[in-house]
């Protein structure tokens, strides 16, 4: 039979691929032979990696020369409960200097809890022309002069999203940078800085870009200054409300009201810090259209909250703190039938006691009225085995599950046994869940129940749980398509991990803290396995002044084809193969 | 023919264009099916060609005349300007549905004839075809070789020796290699002569400047020291810990050894593995080379996977076999190491402390939304 590759010119080929942007299906493409890595390599235009230290930039630039856009993920998602000691690494400035002088027509750079200098950033304003798309999430490490630089240089900037990034706030006017003819804004998230920008030079930035569609303020801006800003953006997509407080004035919020009703494409709504109950109906104009609300910082309590979902019919992600109670969650149970993503957030989550009514019964209800439900983050002090079961027969399609009882060892409150059953059910009845957090008091049944049944299960997270080794056989031995596995203040050891260690380069990353892998175990994988990174994180010192079967503070191991890094601070080592860890 | 017998005949007067495709054989197409492809459309336009059957227009070598017939299929649909949107897209669902092999040469095809709006439906009905599938999937569809190497398929590593990092990985891998060889050699002597441990030892002594001549003994990683291992267990609870400790006090002693060079000579001609960091602080301290990688490492990856593996057996096995009472020492260890932290109330530990004692903190809260 006639070869089709033969018969397949490579700009044939190169148009295929050109319709394929999945980074899977790019990455299965590349590995498919020769030709087609060449081909695919010469026209791959958008690179995403998930774990900075697994490549360098210098190895992803030799391979693919005509990159656009950059996606880097950089701490371990453990990083955002402060597990991972400050100045462990993930600096971008690296990839940023290699990048300025091999990807002069970079558009987009998107980075996730890394470290971001000024110095980057002035780098990045200054190196590439046609820059468009900057996303720094949960990133630290830069200042509003870094944001002033970006504003100043940039002249084909579309998106400035700062999501959640530590910013140190130097002042509000590097917002005045963006030049009087610079008119390419369509996406500007500055709802984590927390000093005053100007909001005149915010309205006339605004008034200039008519492609903005996306538009999250931060805290300070004053409620009465919003409608200005609405009105100035009646095209916007998404906002992000700032502070929704302010002295009852009626025509504050008849304005707000008139600017919302304008505003007929809104189809999200977010931030909305210290609400004042009264104003809340201001945007009842926009509520028919929601698609996606993001309530998670307003101290909004459960009637208000109720009265708002009620007329959110197309609701299809919610993001609220506690205060929606069991009540809330059974009204936008009946409403919100097209619900795909919840999560609920605690208001005060060191507090001893209770301080809302919201038990196990929201979610069961929200499982039962929601068919397309696919995505839950819900904190709860109290949970059930029969209610997880329930929650789990009824929603079988779900992909994203996350449950985080707020008291560590928490049992089934009615029958006292621990939550194997429950978290066994999930994974059991929802075949494509992809992405698993447990809490609660578990034993090594309901490890059992996740190798048993987790076949697509990509991430898990694990806190205070199991009793031995057996528990974590079974996750490494039993879930087929594990990526990432971060584990805290659980009792495994050095067995499970030795046994199973080949799975570890088939995962991005495994993160353990506070359980009992011992030094030795960490420098024998190193050894037996040099692809992996094994990096031992002790703040207590060199772990060779303890005793080799002591354990080690905190573990991270990844594969990685760059080596070991260069950048690790003196309280990280990396096992190095030569059977002694390497110092810095 | 007569006038009414080419009435007869063509009842109405089309306009046909000759094609010849690369078999040789040629056809004629009504011309506006035919104008519907630029690159004919192009010739037809500038050389006068396709106009006789003695002028035909010669189509690219892609377009054989099974494909050619489904694209002037194409054409003579599209062609007629009146069709709805929807009316065209239902064409156009029905008419990708083939074998992955003749949509391959339909794309091909349309390709070399610039018939664009065809080569995007056929290009994304392969696309749609390729997305999902894992390589080895891939290549079975389309009949492709599997020729990447293992290598090439994690990252060519070994062809890059401009990142620095590469560069010292593989020195160590080049050391790690170098260091099993001397030790391959060296193992047969190991397992008959025991007593040349004992000259071993009284030599480390020796440089150590004589403290305890039992050091180098226990801190063996092999089957030797496993059983000695427990030995000492009979005769007192705490040997694991002694047994470690003289580790250290070993490692500890390192910099000194190596610095002389009388240890270099004597772990060349040492008949057994004396303490395996010390081995490789020997190699990193005493070896400047750089190896050939190449031959060597293909020459030893089954002899270090062994080795290896049977570190790792042992390790195994050590641990089964002393499990209880090492789980109970670990869980000594670790509970005292939080009763210290608590009872020091010190701001660094004021975390921790929160989490042993009060709980609530200890949870996944996420700081950051």
């Amino acid at each position: 039979m006639l070869r089709m590759a033969s018969t397949f010119q490579e700009d044939v080929l190169e148009h295929v691929f050109s319709f394929i942007q999945c980074h899977k299906d790019r990455n299965s493409i590349s590995m498919v032979c020769k030709s087609w890595y060449e081909i695919e390599r010469w026209c791959r235009k958008r690179i995403f990696v998930g774990n900075c230290y697994a490549v360098s930039p210098q190895i992803v630039i030799r391979r693919f020369p005509e990159v656009r856009s950059v996606e880097l993920k950089g701490k371990p998602h453990f990083a955002d409960f402060s597990l991972v000691p400050d100045g462990w690494g993930g600096y971008v400035h690296p990839w940023i200097v290699a990048m300025a002088s091999a990807y002069p027509l970079l558009e987009e750079i998107k980075l996730k809890r890394m470290v971001v200098t000024d110095e980057s950033l002035e780098l990045i304003s200054k190196s590439f022309k046609n820059f468009k798309v900057l996303v720094l999430m949960t990133c630290e490490g830069f200042s509003t002069d870094g944001l002033a630089a970006i504003a100043a240089n940039c002249r084909n900037l579309r998106v400035l999203d700062l999501r959640e990034s530590d910013v140190e706030d130097l002042s509000g006017h590097w917002l005045s940078h963006f030049p009087d003819k610079y008119t390419s804004l369509v996406s500007l998230n500055i709802a984590c800085l927390v000093s005053e920008v100007s909001i005149s030079a915010l309205e006339r930035l605004v008034d200039r870009c008519p492609n903005l569609r996306t538009l999250w303020l931060n805290r300070p801006v004053p409620l009465d200054r919003h409608p200005n800003l609405l009105r100035r953006a009646p095209q916007l997509v998404e906002f992000g409300a700032g502070c929704y407080t302010a002295d009852l004035r009626s025509d504050v919020f008849s304005n707000l009201t008139t600017a919302f009703t304008s505003c007929t494409e809104l189809k999200s709504l977010s931030g909305f810090w210290d609400v004042v109950p009264a104003y809340l109906p201001s945007v009842y104009p926009t509520c028919s259209r929601l698609t996606s609300l993001n309530l998670s910082y307003a101290t909004i309590q459960s009637d208000d909250l109720t009265k708002l979902i009620s007329q959110c019919h197309n609701l299809q992600k919610l993001w609220v703190l506690d205060y929606i109670e069991d009540s809330g969650l059974e009204a936008l149970a009946d409403t919100c039938k097209d619900l795909r993503e919840l999560r609920v957030f605690p208001s005060e989550p060191y507090g001893p006691e209770p301080n809302v009514s919201l038990t196990e019964q929201g979610l069961v209800s929200v499982s039962e009225g929601c068919p397309k439900l696919q995505s839950v983050l819900y904190f709860c002090r109290q949970m059930t085995n029969a209610a997880l079961v329930t929650i789990a027969r009824n929603r079988p399609n779900m992909t994203r599950f996350r449950l985080c009882i707020m008291e560590p060892r928490t049992p089934d409150y009615l029958t006292n046994q621990p939550l194997d059953v429950g978290f066994g059910a999930i994974v059991e009845h929802c075949k494509d869940l992809q992405r698993f957090s447990l809490s609660g008091l578990l034993t090594d049944r309901c490890f059992e129940y996740i190798g048993n049944y987790g076949k697509k299960l990509e991430m898990l997270s694990v806190a205070f749980a199991g009793d031995t080794d057996l528990a974590l056989h079974h996750v490494l031995s039993g879930c087929d398509s594990l990526r990432k596995l971060e584990i805290r203040d659980c009792p495994f050891g050095d067995k499970a991990l030795l046994a199973n260690a080949a799975k570890l380069e088939t995962m991005r990353s495994l993160w353990m803290s506070s359980c009992l892998v011992s030094f030795g175990a960490c420098k024998l994988l190193a050894q037996k396995f040099p692809k992996l990174n094994v990096e031992v994180i002790d703040e207590r010192g060199h772990p060779n002044i303890r005793p080799e079967s002591c354990p080690v503070e905190k573990l991270y191991i990844y594969r990685s084809v760059a080596g070991c890094r260069l950048d690790m601070p003196g309280f990280v080592w990396t096992m190095d193969g030569d059977a002694s860890p390497r110092l810095t | 023919m007569t006038e009414s017998a080419m009435a007869v005949v063509k009842p109405e007067m089309k306009s046909y264009i000759w094609l010849q495709t690369a078999d040789g054989s040629i056809q004629q197409v009504e011309e506006e099916v035919a104008m519907f492809c630029p690159m004919i459309c192009r010739e037809i336009l500038q050389t006068g060609m396709g106009s006789s059957k003695n002028y035909a227009i010669s189509l690219p070598q892609r377009v054989n005349p099974a494909i050619l017939g489904l694209i002037l299929d194409y054409c003579r649909f599209h062609q007629v300007p009146g069709r709805s949107n929807k009316e065209r897209k239902t064409f156009d669902e029905k008419f990708i549905r083939m074998d992955t092999k003749k949509l391959c040469e339909l794309t091909s095809a349309a390709d070399s004839l610039q018939l664009k709006p065809l080569v995007d439906l056929t290009s994304r009905a392969l696309a749609r075809i390729i997305e999902g599938k894992t390589p080895e999937e891939i290549r079975e569809t389309f009949h492709l070789p599997d020729d990447l190497t293992e290598e090439e398929k994690l990252e060519p590593l070994r062809n890059i020796t401009d990142d620095p990092r590469i560069r010292l990985l593989n020195r160590l891998y080049a050391r790690k290699r170098k260091e099993l060889r001397e030790r391959e050699k060296l193992k047969n002597v190991e397992i008959e002569e025991r007593v040349d441990d004992r000259s071993v030892d009284d030599l480390l002594s020796f440089i150590n400047g004589g403290d305890g001549d039992s050091k180098a003994v226990k801190a063996n990683k092999n089957k030797k020291k496993n059983r000695r291992r427990k030995d000492q267990q009979k005769d007192s609870s705490s040997t694991n810990e002694n047994g470690n400790h003289d580790k250290i006090e070993e490692l500890d002693a390192l910099p000194s050894c190596c610095q002389n060079n009388e240890f270099d000579k004597i772990s060349g001609a040492s008949p057994s593995r004396t303490v395996k960091s010390q081995d490789s602080a020997v190699s990193i301290y005493s070896s400047k080379n750089e190896f050939d990688d190449a031959d060597m490492y293909d020459d030893l990856d089954p002899a270090m996977k062994e080795e290896l593996d049977r570190e790792v057996e042992d390790f195994a096995r050590r641990l089964n076999s002393d499990w209880p009472e090492r789980v109970q020492e670990i869980l000594s260890l670790g509970q005292e190491r939080k009763l210290v932290t608590v009872l020091n109330g010190n701001g660094s530990s004021t975390r921790f402390t929160k989490q042993v004692l009060i709980g609530g903190s200890s949870l996944p809260i996420r700081v950051r939304r």
